[in-house]
């Protein structure tokens, strides 16, 4: 058992708590959207504005998910297709339209393709490989949107970027962006949700807990592993569509090393595997740097750094698998299967 | 161009000091000690408060180690409940103790970049090949080739540095036959920090000390240690070799192109052949 | 157990939203009332209230603090007045991109409803709140960010700057070294970004124009570069007579360095644009920055009346010499200062249409200056790295007379 698998007993189907919280799932997820939907209407603009960037994030952050918690391939490269996506869309809002759907559907396309493109060496590896070669891939794209000066504008970044147009109208006040970007997030995660709750979410459980057995049963696992990467990029591109649209600007910090290892952080804090976990997550990280960073002298990650290094030893599950008593004895029964990297 | 690749070898043997550590402990534990560049930024901070005579650069060196020897025994016992999990969990914790080891020292030190002088003697330049050359390198390479001589010897010729090598082929056989490995580990751990403390100061009259250095140099020691084989010390020194020619004569050649070199050298091998050069495991 | 597990996920939820509300209670108001959020005025009757977004934390930290103290200087020296109207400043951390510059911009626009801001040091972050100033339309006073474009292809009447212009600065230098028996060969190298190329373009541009050839280039990667000795091997193996430079921060540091280690500063003498010698790189560099020749539009060493008081003011309070960081902040409370007499309101439109109108500056302590173009119009001076008593200062070699903001 692992932070980054997520609960899973020794049958391998679901525990039971998880089946009885279904029945209230819909329920809470269509409360959340409501609430989250009628925010502008009670909150300041700088608050909505801080309330999109979480969303933003927290999509980026869901799209990891899928990645690390689900499929069980840690990246921390995740962050090179957020910042193609966003960049693709942002050209295009320059040069072409900004008219909605118009830049999403270049952005997601932007990130899984490069996804694609990557992801073909990628999936050959697994665990520890898998990160440095993630980690290598999203420096080398970082490195590439600095010196590409004509496309991306270089180290000052795209600028003047116009604003998502809807039907017509330029969304330019807070409220109207954020009702753009709780779309495109209810959007992505309704996306990634369906995928995880389908056959193919399963079987991607399965090579992440087994992948061995999974190849011996027959599955072709690498094919899965590369259309859930594929997938990810995607809607991580979607993410950077909807910075683009909140912030209006793109710059190389948004495809860097940070802000992957920070979507890192928020998934592990919130709980692989569960996708709300990454949300939960993604505001965390968001607000300890926004809000909390300055309080603290700019020093935001510390805290978020000792927060992640108490998740890591004692909430193997994230804040999702919260439970009393702490699972660490469980962890180490020996029923339970040993753990990756583990006799093979 | 020669004067390129004498450079080459200078941040070459910087960089075996720095990647043995992290090479050895990945090779036997698994664990990828993703706060090894922030122990490289605390000795070139040191350095920095430190050098600018004999005293305070001898001084640098020997605080530096001893911090490195006690971080690398504490890093080793903050991983050591989580070996039933998996490796990654171990990386992903490193992680958190390399983000919050960063912003320590930025409190401490503050966010201003700072230089480390070198020892007088050696802040000149000799004439090497017809051209200047900085004393403080040449002395580096000597340095450097000593450390890895040393470290070759302990642990090709010694008895400790073969249960080294015996743990990092077969842990559970060694602990089959008695060897308690966790003092192995612990042991390797510290000595491998020592040894990035140590590489920061030493580094510190070229690179300096500075906020963001600790990724840099993360990412550098990631990337020779892939590269060379894990758990090899003749893997460490070959990579290390090879990646400071590529960043001396690489750069020299094509400025632009030479971290893309890196980096792509670095998925190479990830792909072609995971246990890299001189990898331990077959 | 199964009951205690279900009612413990729901109450972090429910933990989650009660927290959440906090927050909430504190910010509400409104987000889809008319107009972009920015609401009324902060100031009202006569006060004015100003956003300083400078780096608090981060790489450019050191500037943001000279920045603070010369505009805590202005205000203690005028009574914390602007024009007649008192000033309340709100801080903010533009922190190192525009990943944490923008979102500042933005919360004292909306969150403390600022009337006026003041302040940037990066390029990146000026250009990217051009929209949301525009927007809002409320005025900002750039107090660093050289890039071009700022006041050039995205301008907006609703950003002006009183500190200078990348190329400006590095186009002196080209004319100069033309001048000066260099013609025949010069070596440019500066990082591989914007500002970068900004520097060596309009170096190359009026060296050439005077009758030099630059012999060769470089562009190290940007921040990714330590150790110069490959490029300091090129610039040897080019015959150039001279080198001209731009770097800032620990690059400069490490290049000034590493030039006098490979001994070139004896054989080819290092030019550079300012900031390779401004603020704290220069005690950090060394005496290996001795000799070295720069432009810039400011030193402290400057010998005018105004920069007497200046300087003299800034030590006694700080302790510490100002940089040309303090000398645009300070400069941007006085330019506030003569529009706010003016101005008919505090909406963008009105003090932009009054920053227009304002004419010479002739009380800065950089000498006279005036808006072109909304960037100042300034002169700019040859400094050379001396040593006086045991510090190392820029010492003022000659004036090299007025320079338009974006050379041509």
């Amino acid at each position: 058992m692992t932070a980054v698998d997520s609960a899973a007993t020794v049958d391998g189907t679901a525990p039971v708590p998880a089946r009885r919280l279904r029945r209230f799932g819909p329920l809470i997820a269509a409360a959340a959207l409501l609430v989250l939907a009628a925010v502008p209407l009670f909150l300041a603009p700088f608050a909505t504005t801080t309330l999109s960037r979480i969303l933003v994030f927290a999509l980026f952050a869901v799209s990891l998910d899928l990645l690390v918690g689900i499929t069980g391939l840690p990246s921390l490269g995740h962050a090179a297709y957020f910042g193609v996506g966003a960049y693709a869309a942002g050209l295009v809002s320059i040069h072409v339209t900004a008219q909605v759907p118009g830049p999403l559907l270049v952005g997601a396309g932007a990130g899984a393709l490069a996804a694609g493109l990557t992801g073909w060496i990628t999936v050959r590896s697994h665990g520890v490989f898998f990160l440095m070669l993630t980690l290598a891939i999203g420096e080398t794209i970082e490195q590439l949107a600095n010196t590409w000066e004509s496309v991306t504008g270089g180290a000052n970044g795209l600028t003047g970027i116009r604003s998502a147009r809807f039907a017509g109208t330029p969304l330019v006040v807070a409220g109207y962006t954020y009702w753009y970007v709780l779309a495109v997030f209810a959007l992505g995660f309704a996306i990634i949700w369906l995928v995880a709750r389908s056959p193919f979410g399963a079987a991607l459980r399965g090579i992440r807990d087994n992948e061995p057995r999974m190849r011996a049963v027959g599955y072709p696992t690498a094919l899965y592993k590369y259309a859930a990467f594929v997938l990810a990029g995607g809607v991580a591109g979607m993410a950077g569509a909807a910075l683009v649209a909140q912030q209006r600007l793109v710059t190389p910090a948004d495809l860097g090393f940070l802000t992957a290892a920070f979507a890192l952080l928020a998934v592990v804090i919130g709980g692989a595997g569960t996708l709300w976990g990454a949300g939960i997550g993604a505001a965390l990280v968001i607000v300890v740097r926004d809000a909390l960073g300055p309080s603290m002298g700019g020093h935001g990650t510390l805290l978020l750094g000792l927060v992640f290094v108490l998740v890591v030893y004692l909430l193997p599950r994230g804040a999702a698998g919260l439970r009393l008593p702490l699972g660490l004895p469980r962890v180490r029964s020996a029923v339970f299967k040993a753990p990756r990297g583990g006799p093979r | 161009m020669l004067v390129s690749v004498l450079n080459g070898f200078a941040i070459g043997f910087l960089l075996f000091v720095l990647a043995v550590g992290l090479s050895l402990v990945f090779g036997m534990m698994d664990v990828l000690n993703l706060a090894h560049g922030a122990l490289f930024l605390g000795g070139a901070y040191v350095g920095a408060a430190l050098a600018g005579s004999w005293d305070g650069f001898l001084a640098a060196l020997g605080i530096a180690a001893a911090a490195g020897l006690a971080a690398g025994v504490v890093l080793s016992l903050l991983t050591e409940p989580l070996r039933r999990r998996s490796h990654l969990d171990q990386a992903l914790l490193t992680l958190g103790i390399a983000l919050v080891a960063g912003e320590l020292l930025l409190i401490v030190f503050g966010d201003d970049p700072l230089s480390v002088a070198a020892p007088p003697g050696l802040d000149g330049s000799v004439v090497v090949l017809g051209v200047p050359y900085p004393t403080y390198r040449l002395a580096l390479i000597a340095v450097g080739a000593l450390l890895a001589l040393v470290v070759y010897a302990v642990v090709e010729r010694t008895t400790v540095g073969a249960l080294v090598r015996a743990t990092v082929a077969d842990r559970d056989m060694v602990a089959a036959i008695g060897v308690d490995n966790r003092l192995v580990k612990v042991a390797v751990f510290a000595v491998g920090s020592l040894l990035a403390t140590t590489a920061g100061v030493l580094g510190g009259p070229i690179y300096g000390a500075r906020p963001g250095l600790d990724a840099t140099v993360l990412i550098l020691a990631l990337v020779v240690v892939v590269i060379g084989g894990l758990g090899s010390v003749r893997g460490a020194l070959a990579g290390s070799l090879l990646i400071g020619q590529v960043e001396s004569v690489g750069r020299a050649l094509l400025p632009n192109l030479a971290s893309f070199a890196l980096f792509g050298a670095l998925a190479l091998v990830l792909v072609v052949r995971p246990r890299g050069l001189f990898g331990a495991r077959a | 157990m199964i009951t205690d597990q279900t009612l413990t996920r729901r109450r972090l939820l429910r933990l989650f939203g009660a927290a959440a509300t906090l927050p909430v209670v504190s910010a509400c108001g409104s987000s889809v009332g008319g107009g972009s959020g920015a609401g009324g005025g902060g100031g009202g009757g006569g006060t004015v209230k100003v956003g300083l977004v400078i780096p608090q934390s981060g790489v450019y930290a050191a500037l943001g603090t000279d920045m603070q103290r010369a505009w805590d200087l202005w205000l203690e020296q005028h009574g914390s007045k602007l024009g007649d109207r008192t000033v309340q400043t709100v801080v903010a951390d533009e922190g190192e991109t525009p990943q944490t510059g923008v979102p500042a911009v933005q919360k004292v626009l909306q969150s403390a409803q600022v009337d006026v801001v003041v302040g940037i040091v990066n390029s990146a972050t000026a250009l990217g709140v051009r929209d949301v100033l525009a927007e809002a339309k409320k005025l900002l006073v750039v107090s660093n960010a050289g890039a071009a474009d700022v006041t050039g292809k995205s301008r907006t009447p609703y950003i002006w700057r009183t500190s200078f212009v990348n190329g400006q600065i590095s186009a002196a230098m080209g004319t100069h070294l033309a001048q000066s028996g260099f013609r025949e060969g010069v070596y440019a190298i500066a990082p591989d970004y914007a500002a970068g190329t900004e520097v060596i373009a309009a170096f190359t541009k009026a060296f050439e124009a005077g009758g030099g050839k630059v012999v060769g280039q470089a562009k190290p990667p940007f921040g990714k570069t330590s150790d110069y000795q490959p490029f300091l091997t090129g610039i040897r193996a080019s015959g150039a007579k001279a080198t001209f430079c731009f770097f800032s921060g620990s690059e400069a540091i490490a290049f000034v360095r590493q030039y006098a280690q490979f001994g070139l500063a004896g054989t080819i003498p290092l030019y550079g644009s300012g900031f390779l010698t401004e603020g704290s790189v220069l005690p950090q560099q060394g005496d290996a920055a001795l000799n070295v020749q720069t432009t810039l539009h400011y030193s402290d060493q400057l010998d005018n009346p105004n920069n007497r008081k200046f300087v003299e003011a800034f030590r006694a309070k700080y302790g510490a010499a100002p940089s040309c960081f303090s000398v645009q902040t300070y400069d941007a409370g006085n330019v506030l200062d003569r529009a706010l007499r003016t101005a008919k309101s505090l909406d963008g439109d009105a003090l932009a249409a009054a920053l227009g109108g304002i004419g010479t500056i002739d009380d800065s302590p950089r000498g006279l200056w005036s808006f072109d173009g909304q960037s100042p119009r300034q002169n700019l001076y040859l400094r050379k790295v001396e040593r006086r008593g045991d510090t190392l200062v820029n010492a003022i070699v000659k004036d090299l007379g007025p320079q338009q903001s974006q050379p041509a």
